[in-house]
Parts: structure tokens; C-alpha cells; sequence
């Protein structure tokens, strides 16, 4: 009953007028911020309700006078944005890329957390130094390796990459697995574990954080990805969204469909959004125990 | 980790590489068809050749066309990586930033004079001098096929409420100046900050920013230039006369305060629109392409000849767009076979709907062209195109080699005077130095 007593200090009135006041301020600043990140959002949710002329009255409305919902209509229907389709060859090369940089990224970090051999350090510095690669470098070798291989005009080059692991990807899977204690693989190698099940049955079951953040983190790369798809995509069955939606903005020879552009882009981020607010307690925990930012 | 397992990973490898590089000998040519790829950017006005297809290969059995595209940004880059990769397109034109003495210096061109023996300009409806524009040493390397022009479109509202009277569409009306046109301008432009009330007169959109002192007689540019294959051996931008050229185009936002801001121009249109279409511009002076979406306007529009300048010889810009074949084509012949159905004066005229009002390059089709705008009179726009012919030079992005660079250093270096925070005089002399260490590396 004390210990009660103490945990609960009798609450001090002039205290607790200040901790509101504080709170007050917080709030107020909180949702200042808030509106401030969101009035983009919403013009974009108005603007993707308007009609081609009324997106050019200046100054803009910002409630819509009628308002278009056949602009969503018109991504599907119209055979020239072909959006549909565009939309399922995302979410094909992103679900396959998440995937293959998953698995193969732990794959790799396990090796590199959890055996120490001559030379091991200087791999992993080696691995890591191809951070330092930008895209515009390894372009047109892997261009050329693709296309000798036939695989050109599919998906497959932008989705195989992910299944030879990435960089980053494994030196933040490493950070994670290295904090894992040797005690829980020891005991499981006398329980009889092999090597492939210790990854297997113990380390992926316990990185649940930073294999979401690996997952999010692919996602979205793979998602927004511009440069690759467009070297790699002849026809247009095969585009992405990103090229869809930089083809819409395409041509100086007419005017930009802004409204329709905005209505792509919602539904873009769609699954962004999804996957961040199911992911979102296991993504955060994971940048927290790896320390990455 | 089992033997078996390694086993199986090895296997399914290899398995893999088989299959794989089994599927890439895919070649063009199909027994006797010949597959020729028409590279272009991905926006409805080029890309509606799709639809051309199907009645060119019944005429030409033995031709397939692939038509392959890339957003306008990225469509350089996709160009340079598959002529790298031994995949390069046959067909394609400089849709991208870069332009043709670009591609003639980096060797992408092929030679098409050996194939046009029998090809005679005139059948096509083709002026001998447009055909000219794409020649080096007597040499075609590129057929054309839309030619746009510099021309003056007006808010017919903001005139009517102005109480002036609509400018001229005939070029050889010399009483229509430059000094008439700002005089006008001040009629029209309410100069204040709130964005709501503010409207400009003009917005001198002549070319790009190292050509327009070029309607004010002056050059940046050495003589030499359009003779050796783009390479200025002289940049004047220290010379009086295109100092004075610069400080008359920047004086109309800063000094006489009849054109919009960058700032303004971006906040009524966003970053790469143009902002006559907002309604708060009175006239512009702008590439002909912006008439393709007059009908979308929420003003009555006019078009007018481009007043008379300094330059009594250049008034318009010309952008004539041609189609080249690729070096490395191994089809010439029959991709020369798809330019010039396209180029037929039939093909021509179905191509204006097709691609939402492009111009024809084809005088026949042209007739045609010129009665494809709602509100505005045909013979209106004859005879403003006709006047850009006689006064036009070919727009610099054409004719200059490593182009892009340049416009980018020219964009970069002049923000500062278009943004009010240096004078002309104090800018030139530093672009005048990094532009010409900007040749010397790229034009060794």
C-alpha cells in the first residue's frame, strides 16, 4: 500500500498547470504542422477532382464546382495511359523485389553477423564500398548484361538485381543480427539445429523490426523507381508507373493533364500508405534498434 | 547446408543461364520481314504513329513496325544506353534535349543521301530550303517531318478590355513594332504583388535564352557556327551589341515591369507551364505548338505575326523536326520506306488529328493545318505561318553541337538577372568564360 503511495506522489495543482500549458503549445505547434504537410495532399485531392478547364483558372478553387470523379475513370479506360496495367507491373516488380532483397540480403548479413573468417571484415568492407556505386555507373554493363541474356523488354531486370542482395540492405540486417546473443545459437545447436535452420528457425523469427523496415524500405525503392524501368521497358504493356505517370507530363506540345496526373498519384501512393500504417510499429522499432535514421 | 542443396542451387543456376541466353537471338529480321523500331518520346502527339501502322505494313508487307518510347526527360539516356548495348532504334528524331549537330558529332547518324537517289523533296510537298536545314557537306542525315514556328498569341479578353485594337497577322504590316508591342503591354499590365490582381502584357518567349538577341540583331555566336558543324570559335557576350540585346529582354520584367516574374510565372502555372494560359498574360510570344491546346483556353485566343524587331531579317524561330535513321540501322532502306509514307501528303493530313494539331512539314497538308483551330480564322494562321517561314532562322538547339549543356549553363547562369538579383552587365562576362571553357572541353 505505501509503495502505492510513493509511486503516486500527491499531485502538486501548480504542476500540472504548467505540464498542460506545455502540452498546449505542443498541440498547437503539432497541428500546425500537421496542416502544413497535409495542405499539399489536399490540393492534390482537389485538383484531381477538377476539369481540364477549371485546373487552369487562376486563382485556383480549392473545393472543386463539379467534381470529376470520371478523371479516376478515365486512368483505366483510356488505352493510351493504360494506368491498370501499369499499376499491376509495380506491384509485381515491387512485391518480387521485396521478396528477393529480403531473402538474400539476410542471407548474406547472417553469414557476415554470425561467422568470423579470414578475410570476412575485408568482404563486408568490400560489400559495403559498392554503396558508393551510383546507379548512372553500373547502367549500361548491367544494361548490355541483360540484353545479352534476352531479357530485355521485361520485368525480369528489374527484378532479379534484388534476389543478388543490396548493400545497404545487408548492413542494416548485420547491425541487427549482430546484437542477437550467441547463448540462443548455442543452445541451438545443441538442440541439433544445422547451420541454414539457425537462420531459418531462430534468426528470421526474431528480426520481425528490421525485416519490416528491409520490406518498406525495398518497397518504396522499387516502387519510385524511374531510371531502370525506363532503360530496360520498350512496350508499353510492360511500363511501370513511374514511366506513366512521367510520360503524362511528357510533352511540351500541349497542356499537362494536372487533374489526371493528380488522381494517378493518390492511387499511387496508396500502397505506400497501406503498408506503412501495417508495418508502421515494426518499422519504427526497427530504425530505433539499428540505429539507422 | 546438404550437398543436395548446394547441388540444387548449382543446377537451377545453370538451368537458368540456359534458358535465358537461349532467348537472345532474337534478331529483326523474320524470314523475310524486316523489323524496323521507331524510337520517339511517350506523349499522345508523337506516339499516335501506332496507330499509322497497321496501313503501312499492308502496303509494305515485308516491313514491321516496332514503335518503343521513353518519357521526355529520360529520352536521351534510354537513347544512348541501347545504341551502347548494340540495340539501338532505326528510327528516332531529337525529341530530347539534345539536338542534331549533338547527334551528327557524336557519329549516331547514318548517311541517307546514297538511298534518296530517286527521292525528290518536291513529291512531298517539302520547301528546298526546309529540306537544307538537316544537311552537312551537301550530306542529308535527316528528312523533315513537322516544322513549328515562333508566333504571337493574345488574350483576346485582356485586348477587349484594354479598349486596343488586336495586332496584325501580316509580317509585312511594319507599323507593328516592339516599342508598339510594350506600349500595348503597359495598356494590359497591372504590376502589384497580390497574385490575384496581377496581369503583364508580354511574355517574350523568342527562342531560348542565347538565341533572342538574335531578334535584336545581335549574336552570341561567331558567323563560323553555322557552317562547321555547331562549334562557335567566338562567343560575344561581352559585345555592346548583345549587352544592350540582354538589358532590352530583361528590362521588360524589371525595368519597364510589363513581364511576369519567374516567381510570378511559377506560382499562376507551376514549374514548367506556361503561364499565358492562366489568363493573366496578355500576349506571348511562344512556339506554335501552344496553339494545340487553344480549345482548352478559358479565354478567346488570337494569333499574330511576332512585331518587328532590330533584326529586320529574323522575327520567328523555325523548329523544324526531322526523322533520322541510326547508324547502326541495318535496314535503311526500308526504314527510309516508313519516313517517306509518312511524310505523303495523305499521311500528312490524317497525322494533324491523329496527334492533336502537329504541323506538317508537307505545304499541301499544311492548307489543312491552318483550319484545325476553333475560334481562329484559317487564313489567320497562314498567313502568320507563312510570314515565320520568310522571317524565321532554325532554332539554335538544332544547329549548335553539345547543345543541351549549353541551354543548361545559360538557364543556370541568367536566373540570377531574370530573378532581379544581378544586372545583365555584371552576369555576361562570367557566362562569357564558362561558356567558352565549356567548349573547349566538349568541342576538342
Amino acid at each position: 500500500m505505501s509503495d502505492i503511495t510513493l509511486a503516486k506522489p500527491f499531485p502538486d495543482k501548480r504542476n500540472k498547470t504548467k505540464v498542460d500549458l506545455a502540452r498546449i503549445i505542443g498541440f498547437a505547434i503539432l497541428l500546425i504542422v500537421t496542416i502544413a504537410m497535409i495542405l499539399p495532399l489536399g490540393f492534390m485531392l482537389s485538383t484531381s477532382l477538377k476539369t481540364t478547364k477549371e485546373m487552369l483558372v487562376f486563382p485556383p478553387t480549392v473545393i472543386p464546382e463539379h467534381f470529376a470523379w470520371e478523371n479516376f475513370k478515365e486512368l483505366f479506360v483510356n488505352e493510351e495511359i493504360k494506368f491498370g496495367r501499369q499499376y499491376a507491373n509495380s506491384l509485381i516488380v515491387a512485391i518480387m523485389t521485396v521478396i528477393g532483397t529480403v531473402f538474400s540480403s539476410s542471407f548474406v548479413a547472417f553469414g557476415f553477423a554470425r561467422y568470423r573468417a579470414k578475410g570476412s571484415q575485408f568482404l563486408f568492407v568490400l560489400v559495403l564500398s559498392t554503396l558508393m556505386l551510383p546507379y548512372p555507373a553500373i547502367m549500361i554493363p548491367q544494361f548490355l548484361l541483360f540484353t545479352k541474356l534476352g531479357l530485355h523488354d521485361s520485368l525480369l531486370p528489374l527484378i532479379l538485381p534484388s534476389f543478388f542482395a543490396s548493400a545497404y540492405m545487408i548492413f542494416l540486417l548485420k547491425q541487427f543480427f549482430s546484437t542477437l546473443p550467441n547463448e540462443l545459437y548455442d543452445a541451438g545447436r545443441i538442440d541439433g539445429c544445422r547451420e541454414v535452420r539457425l537462420y531459418w528457425s531462430l534468426t528470421l523469427p526474431l528480426s520481425g523490426p528490421v525485416l519490416a523496415t528491409v520490406a518498406i524500405f525495398s518497397f518504396i525503392w522499387s516502387w519510385n523507381d524511374l531510371l531502370a524501368p525506363v532503360l530496360y521497358l520498350d512496350s508499353q504493356e510492360n511500363f511501370t508507373l513511374p514511366i506513366g505517370m512521367a510520360a503524362m507530363l511528357s510533352s511540351k506540345f500541349r497542356i499537362a493533364p494536372w487533374n489526371l496526373m493528380m488522381a494517378a498519384s493518390l492511387l499511387s501512393v496508396l500502397p505506400i500508405v497501406v503498408l506503412f500504417a501495417i508495418a508502421q510499429r515494426r518499422f519504427v522499432q526497427g530504425i530505433v534498434l539499428t540505429g539507422i535514421k | 547446408m546438404s550437398k543436395k542443396m548446394g547441388k540444387t542451387i548449382l543446377s537451377s543456376a545453370l538451368v537458368f543461364g540456359l534458358v535465358a541466353t537461349a532467348c537472345s537471338n532474337g534478331g529483326s529480321k523474320d524470314g523475310d520481314t524486316v523489323t524496323i523500331t521507331h524510337y520517339t518520346i511517350d506523349s499522345p502527339d508523337r506516339t499516335f504513329v501506332e496507330k499509322l501502322i497497321p496501313e503501312f505494313e499492308e502496303s509494305h508487307p515485308n516491313i514491321k513496325i516496332k514503335v518503343t518510347k521513353a518519357p521526355y526527360e529520360q529520352f536521351d539516356s534510354k537513347l544512348q544506353s541501347s545504341i551502347a548495348a548494340k540495340n539501338a532504334p532505326d528510327v528516332t528524331s531529337h525529341w530530347g534535349y539534345g539536338g542534331f549537330m549533338e547527334y551528327y558529332n557524336k557519329g549516331m547518324l547514318m548517311d541517307m543521301t546514297p538511298y534518296l537517289e530517286d527521292f525528290n523533296a518536291a513529291d512531298y510537298n517539302i520547301p528546298e530550303d526546309v529540306m537544307n536545314i538537316y544537311k552537312v557537306d551537301d550530306k542529308t542525315y535527316g528528312i523533315p517531318l513537322n516544322s513549328y514556328v515562333t508566333v504571337m498569341l493574345y488574350n483576346k479578353d485582356l485586348f477587349d478590355k484594354a479598349g486596343l485594337e488586336y495586332p496584325p497577322t501580316d509580317y509585312e504590316d511594319k507599323s507593328w513594332t516592339f516599342d508598339k508591342m510594350v506600349d500595348y503591354a503597359k495598356k494590359m499590365t497591372v504590376d502589384t504583388p497580390n497574385l490575384a490582381e496581377a496581369q503583364y502584357g508580354v511574355d517574350f518567349g523568342f527562342g531560348e535564352r542565347d538565341q533572342r538577341p538574335q531578334y535584336f540583331g545581335a549574336n552570341v555566336y561567331s558567323d563560323d557556327t553555322w557552317t562547321n558543324g555547331g562549334k562557335p570559335s567566338e562567343i560575344n557576350l561581352t559585345k555592346p551589341e548583345v549587352v544592350e540585346a540582354y538589358k532590352k529582354i530583361y528590362g521588360l520584367i524589371w525595368d519597364q515591369k510589363v513581364s511576369p516574374t519567374p516567381a510570378f510565372s511559377k506560382s499562376v502555372s507551376g514549374q514548367f507551364g506556361d503561364p499565358f494560359l492562366s489568363g493573366k498574360i496578355g500576349m506571348s510570344v511562344v512556339g506554335s505548338w501552344s496553339l494545340a491546346a487553344s480549345s482548352d483556353f478559358n479565354f478567346k485566343i488570337g494569333v499574330a505575326a511576332v512585331p518587328q524587331g532590330p533584326n529586320e531579317k529574323v522575327r520567328s524561330v523555325l523548329y523544324v523536326d526531322p526523322l533520322f535513321i541510326l547508324k547502326d540501322s541495318k535496314h535503311p532502306k526500308e526504314a527510309l520506306e516508313w519516313i517517306k509514307f509518312l511524310i505523303t501528303t495523305e499521311v500528312q493530313e490524317k497525322s494533324i488529328e491523329l496527334s492533336g494539331g502537329n504541323p506538317p512539314v508537307n505545304q499541301k497538308a499544311a492548307e489543312k493545318y491552318y483550319s484545325n483551330f476553333e475560334g481562329i480564322d484559317p487564313e489567320q494562321i497562314k498567313q502568320v505561318f507563312e510570314g515565320a517561314y520568310k522571317y524565321g532562322f532554325e532554332s539554335y538547339n538544332h544547329l549548335i553541337s553539345n547543345y543541351s549543356q549549353i541551354n543548361e549553363l545559360f538557364i543556370n547562369e541568367l536566373a540570377s538577372v531574370e530573378n532581379g538579383d544581378a544586372k545583365v552587365e555584371e552576369a555576361l562576362p562570367g557566362i562569357q568564360e564558362k561558356l567558352k571553357a565549356l567548349l573547349e572541353r566538349v568541342n576538342k
